[in-house]
């Protein structure tokens, strides 16, 4: 059966902000943990045909991010950007990204990356998937689609779970499932030739300014603070007999060998 | 002047950086040492669409522009110096010379496989008796009977022990002196196409160069590469672009021996401090980072000139002299931030050493770029 895939990605903060975090091309890139989502809709695009489309918040700058999707193999790319969106936090973001994907209506899976590099939350891909009522399985490892029903692998704490989900359904895809793809200069040259990707406000969504940005979230980030690691240089005296035996001791005081 | 990156150069470096920092860092002291010519990571940049970056779509390639070339030529060789230099040839002097000077004909037959990485070219005009002084080709290509005949020792070919398509520089008027050099490309497995032995090399030793020496070796008419007697023209116009891309390589080994001396500086500590915070060492990360900046900059613009199909020759002779005498240099320092360390191949610095200095010597020695670029100054 043909699948019609949707792939919430992002764009995200590559090195920690000095001070308020400014996302613009040159400071984001593609969340790495999204790499693994986009693969498996691509491989599950290339066994059962259909389409994927991917689908992103944030600003203009994210668009380099849907280009990449694209350059992958991606058919198509939703930029849903909007100044009211600002601020949103993760509850805001899934309740415009739930009233996108509506919007892209129907649809038979729906992915995530388990979190993001840079807010590392997690909580998009569940709380999107509730929003829009969807069976969920979290951290998937494998996917076998049969008909209208889908057999999921999850590894857990050294187990093996099997889930069988009826479509359409969501899943956050876990980091070890499958190895990425690289991005080709073919497709580079043609994603960033063509530029095809379509640009959504809270107009297209049909939600209101109270309803996401910071009005719209019930959490706030009150501080950003670099954690400051104290490091304590002890030297070792003595010839490196008299070193190593005195490193042992200490490894073996500490618990950090037995 | 904008001297931002667009969002698809980004996307090129990104791609390119993840496949090296995977495929090619792990393994670059190992084919270093070994001289290995790793195929089967050669195989991934081809599908990757490495070998034929510039080239057209309609030819296979990816049909990117010489920004993103520089670009990808310079992240390879952040990784490894000979892949660096393999990809360079392949395009600059082999590709792209039939690109420009190629029948129909001849680019159907020979881009697509050259772009994909199917078939790896070289570029044969250095004989022992003829490197700096190109006119002083002493191989010869007698035509008759709808064919040349050709004999020719021809050494120092990069991609030389891997390379399928070639091609070899000769004298088909003997009489004729500098017009008297034509361009036929030769295939590997032609009779009397011998490959001689690898040279054992200082630095880029994951390139296989070697001598190609052809005996009696026929090649049909079709394969006379434009006119006869264009020989210097194609190899002085294919030089140009060439030579951008050893600037790439260049730029990309500085900045690998850049990368490790900051790390290193970062975290060695002597008088109880990092080195980083004694003078000394300041000023050697400062003089190697603004000379990598102005490397940068001036690798970039030639690109950036010829994807506006305006003159470049004199900006990317600068590029390759500046660049190539850079890499020297922030290596050089590097090395001597490392201390005894950076003399021990425990350390990848050592290699960005060795790796750089055949920068000021081929595709053109500092010398004759001097001598180039003195003339776009004065005049010829």
């Amino acid at each position: 059966m043909r699948l019609n895939i949707i792939v919430c990605i992002k764009s995200v903060v590559l090195d920690v902000p000095q001070g308020p975090v400014v996302r613009s091309a040159e400071s984001c890139e593609l969340n790495p943990f999204d790499r693994p989502a986009l693969e498996l809709a691509l491989k599950l695009k290339e066994l059962h045909g259909g389409t994927v489309t991917a689908v992103t918040m944030g600003p203009e700058s994210s668009t380099s991010a849907l280009l990449e999707a694209m350059a992958l193999g991606v058919d198509r790319g939703i930029l849903l950007s909007d100044p009211a969106l600002s601020g949103s936090d993760t509850l805001a973001t899934s309740t415009a990204l739930a009233a996108a994907i509506h919007a892209i209506y129907p649809f038979d899976l729906l992915l995530f990356g388990t979190r993001t590099a840079d807010s590392d939350t997690g909580q998009v891909g569940p709380q999107t998937s509730v929003l829009l009522d969807l069976p969920l399985v979290t951290g998937a490892h494998a996917v076998d689609i049969l008909q209208t029903v889908m057999r999921v692998v999850r590894r857990a704490d050294g187990f093996r779970e099997v889930f069988e989900v009826t479509l359409p359904a969501a899943l956050t895809v876990h980091p070890g499932a499958v190895q990425p793809r690289d991005i080709t200069l073919y497709g580079i040259a043609s994603s960033f030739e063509s530029r095809l990707i379509e640009k959504w406000g809270l107009k297209e969504i049909g939600l209101t300014p109270d309803q996401v940005g910071e009005a719209g979230s019930p959490t706030r980030v009150y501080a950003l603070n670099r954690v400051k690691k104290d490091r304590i240089c002890d030297f070792l005296p003595g010839p490196t007999e008299e070193m190593a035996d005195e490193l042992i001791r200490r490894l073996l005081e500490t618990g950090l060998i037995k | 002047m904008d001297f931002l990156l667009s969002d698809k150069h980004r996307a090129v470096r990104r791609s390119v950086r993840t496949f090296c920092e995977r495929e090619i860092f792990p393994i670059a002291k190992d084919i270093d040492q070994e001289a290995r010519f790793p195929w089967d990571v050669v195989e991934k940049m081809g599908s990757l669409g490495y070998f034929g970056v510039q080239v057209p779509v309609e030819l296979g390639g990816a049909g990117l522009d010489a920004l993103s070339y520089a670009i990808v030529i310079e992240e390879i060789s952040r990784a490894c110096a000979g892949l660096g230099l393999c990809l360079a040839v392949h395009y600059g002097v082999v590709v792209f010379p039939i690109l420009a000077f190629g029948s129909e004909d001849q680019k159907k037959k020979w881009i697509p496989p050259l772009a994909r990485g199917e078939k790896i070219g070289a570029f044969c005009l250095t004989e022992p008796n003829a490197g700096s002084d190109a006119a002083g080709v002493e191989s010869t290509a007698a035509y008759g009977d709808g064919h040349y005949v050709i004999n020719a020792n021809k050494v120092f070919v990069t991609n030389g022990g891997v390379a399928d398509i070639c091609l070899i520089f000769a004298r088909t008027d003997p009489k004729a002196g500098r017009k008297g050099i034509s361009v036929l490309v030769a295939e590997r497995g032609t009779a009397g196409f011998v490959v001689g032995d690898l040279e054992d090399l200082c630095g880029v030793r994951a390139n296989p160069v070697s001598s190609i020496r052809l005996y009696d070796c026929r090649v049909p008419e079709e394969n006379l590469l434009g006119n006869e007697g264009m020989g210097l023209r194609i190899g002085l116009t294919a030089l140009d672009t060439g030579r951008m891309g050893i600037a790439a390589q260049a730029l990309g080994i500085a900045q690998a021996a850049f990368d490790e001396a900051v790390r290193y500086a970062g975290q060695r500590r002597q008088f109880g401090v990092p080195i980083s915070a004694h003078q000394a060492v300041q000023a050697m990360i400062a003089d190697m980072a603004t000379q990598l900046d102005a490397a940068r900059l001036m690798v970039y613009r030639a690109a950036i000139l010829s994807d506006r199909r305006k003159p470049f020759g004199q900006e990317s002779a600068m590029a390759k002299l500046f660049a190539s005498e850079t890499a020297c240099k922030v290596t050089d320092l590097a090395v001597q931030i490392h201390g005894g360390y950076g003399y021990s191949k425990s350390y990848p610095v050592e290699r960005y050493y060795r790796d750089a200095r055949v920068t000021r010597i081929y595709e053109g020695t500092s010398e004759i770029h001097r001598i180039v670029i003195s003339r776009g100054v004065m005049g010829a």
